[in-house]
């Protein structure tokens, strides 16, 4: 009967005795990035070491990532760890000095520059890409081509609570809209997706009409582009937005905006011209004391706004910047 | 009394229809089909998520079996780096935290409960308070985890060992839990023979009460073990990385990764559902990620399982 007790303890031992181990030697951590020796010029970055850490949005999160991967090729010693836990978050990191880069998918706050600045947190704000926000319906939905910001407003804006139909916006504001049943789906409002809908679509007109901006309350929200996919999916007069990477790649059937100036497509030129009036702009933030200190982060700055920004946004399926653009971001990071 | 009535020919008809015509007993039988039904209609359910999930891996699983294997987080679905070998070493290593910290601390705390502990209000107060904390949503766990192990302890750098502790914390209450219910399963002649031929308590405990309930602590704290290697809730609160880990030097069971940020299977897989929006064929790799932890979870049960019908035997 003891043989059995005794193997068991046996067991527990050896668990024990390996973790003793590995707690004993896991106690010195890796050298940090600033106390490398530093590496005269930038251009050579191949023997420059150290470790960057970047949060942030998680739309700007792959672009980071896609810059990385290239990056480890170039200068194999630096370590580059990425999340994207969402735009708001990451600043909250970034101004309590956790982080060296913050990705974003709108331009900071003043309450959170003002954060940064309380802790002393000096940085660089550099355009990275841009996202358009793609509206989209159902498929099946023949009935609606496209929608001016007015329809929008009456559809999603915060006068519309409780408004069941597409033709029940028109009361509101707008007009032209079918009578058909409606179904909105859309990011929730802790989302870098929500915030740039309501700012470039709804916020003015809401002033206008001296209601308060936002939306309305009684739609499907998600944090997951998915769900707001399958939702748009799941209902013939269906609306919804999501990121246009996102709405690109599915099942759904984009529409037309009309933000003043006509109805206007939403595709890769439109979106880089900024002829679609729906669109944001993707940044990265940069600690300025960090890139002082740290060579690596130069390093990876550096690779970002030359060979990140002509090729890795495009391959993660967002919109480059017009070549013009690309001038003026790397006249600004690099003066 | 019942038996009084056992020579009536009424029950005796009965007895005999019972036997020879099962069809008589129509509550019975339509009992039967409903628990039956309840078991199908759970196995069918668990079977069409299996099948959904091998139909979305298989292409990943068959193709790029060994570069998924020991593939990296990438930016890319298509990228032949792909894989999940970070969430594997994570994984690996909160089982390993798990079983060091929650097992031995748990089983003891078992065995005080069950052996030691008096029997009044303060003894009853922690039986229920163990029990609650067993069924706080984990995500709770996570926030103290955050506060604890990576803000205070960690300057808000996110760590392999938070993750770890966290989780061991987590699955604690419910190593308590299971080790006591096995201990109180030992039946009180074995104690009461072992004490009357002059064993000490402490003897009594280690070469009668422990040996007769190894099998179920080692059932209950090795489901705890899959339980903790399937959290995902947790782990996001913590801080576990989605986007990119660089890959370090070492390997598998290189130490100095316990300071490191980190990743594990279910992060893995939450991480490459998300993206799956933006590039599709992460569903793809979310799917055979699905695949493998599933294998994991399921052979560490089934090694519960063996491991219990061993000692079972060997308690004879």
């Amino acid at each position: 009967m003891t043989r059995g007790f005794r193997q068991l303890t046996r067991l527990l031992a050896l668990i024990m005795a390996t973790a003793l181990i590995a707690a004993a030697c896991g106690s010195d951590g890796d050298g940090d990035a600033a106390a490398d020796p530093d590496v005269n010029g930038d251009d050579d970055s191949s023997d420059v070491a150290g470790e960057i850490f970047i949060s942030g949005s998680s739309t700007v999160e792959p672009v980071s990532v896609r810059v990385a991967e290239l990056f480890e090729d170039v200068a194999p010693d630096v370590f580059v760890d990425v999340e994207g836990p969402g735009t708001g978050d990451g600043f909250q990191k970034f101004c309590s000095d956790e982080t060296d880069i913050s990705g974003a998918s709108r331009a900071i706050k003043d309450a959170e520059a003002e954060a940064c600045a309380a802790e002393g947190i000096a940085y660089t704000e550099i355009l990275v890409g841009i996202d358009g926000i793609g509206v989209m319906t159902n498929t099946a939905n023949s009935a609606v081509d496209c929608v001016t910001f007015e329809n929008l407003y009456g559809l999603i804006g915060p006068e519309s609570e409780g408004i069941d139909t597409w033709a029940g916006a028109n009361d509101v504001l707008g007009d032209g809209l079918p009578d058909a049943p409606l179904d909105i789906f859309g990011p929730g409002a802790e989302s870098g997706t929500f915030d740039s809908f309501v700012e470039i679509v709804l916020e003015d007109i809401a002033e206008e009409r001296g209601v308060a901006a936002g939306a309305r309350s009684d739609y499907n929200p998600s944090a997951e582009d998915n769900i707001i996919l399958q939702g748009i999916q799941s209902s013939d007069t269906s609306l919804g937005w999501v990121g246009f990477a996102f709405a690109a790649n599915a099942e759904v059937k984009l529409l037309e905006v009309d933000g003043g100036d006509g109805c206007i497509e939403a595709n890769v030129e439109t979106i880089a011209s900024n002829e679609y009036p729906i669109s944001r702009n993707l940044y990265i933030y940069v600690n300025d004391a960090k890139a002082a200190e740290s060579p690596a982060l130069r390093a990876f700055v550096d690779f970002y706004v030359t060979d990140g920004l002509d090729q890795a946004v495009g391959e993660v399926g967002y919109v480059p910047l017009t070549d013009a653009a690309k001038d003026e971001v790397r006249a600004g990071w690099n003066s | 009394m019942a038996f009084t009535t056992i020579g009536d020919t009424n029950a005796a008809r009965r007895v005999e229809d019972e036997i020879f015509r099962q069809g008589r007993d129509l509550k019975g039988s339509g009992f039967r089909v409903l628990v039956f039904a309840a078991l199908g209609l759970s196995i069918l359910i668990l079977l069409v998520l299996l099948g959904q999930v091998l139909n979305d891996g298989w292409s990943v699983l068959s193709e790029r079996f060994g570069d998924f294997w020991s593939g990296t987080l990438r930016s890319r679905s298509e990228d032949e780096k792909l894989g999940i070998s970070q969430g594997l070493v994570g994984s690996f290593w909160i089982a390993v935290f798990v079983g060091v910290l929650a097992f031995p601390i748990g089983i003891s705390a078992a065995i005080y409960l069950e052996e030691y502990a008096p029997q009044n209000w303060i003894t009853k107060t922690l039986d229920i308070a163990i029990r609650n904390l067993a069924g706080v949503p984990s995500v709770v766990y996570g926030l103290l985890g955050l506060f604890l192990f990576v803000k205070l302890a960690n300057d808000g750098q996110s760590s392999l060992y938070a993750g770890g502790i966290t989780l061991a914390i987590l699955v604690l209450p419910i190593v308590v839990i299971t080790s006591a219910e096995a201990i109180r399963a030992v039946p009180s002649s074995l104690r009461e023979s072992a004490y009357g031929v002059g064993a000490t308590k402490w003897d009594v405990v280690r070469s009668q009460v422990l040996p007769f309930a190894a099998p179920g602590i080692l059932t209950g704290t090795l489901l705890s073990l899959s339980r903790a290697v399937g959290e995902a809730a947790p782990l996001i609160l913590v801080g576990a990385i989605t986007g990119r880990l660089a890959p370090r030097d070492g390997s598998f069971l290189t130490l100095d990764q316990f300071d490191d940020r980190f990743t594990a299977m279910p992060i893995v897989i939450v991480g490459w559902v998300q993206e799956s929006g933006r590039d599709d064929g992460f569903a793809a790799a979310a799917g055979a990620a699905i695949v493998v932890l599933l294998g994991l979870v399921i052979i560490m049960n089934s090694v519960a399982v063996l491991l219990r019908n061993y000692f079972e035997k060997k308690r004879g």
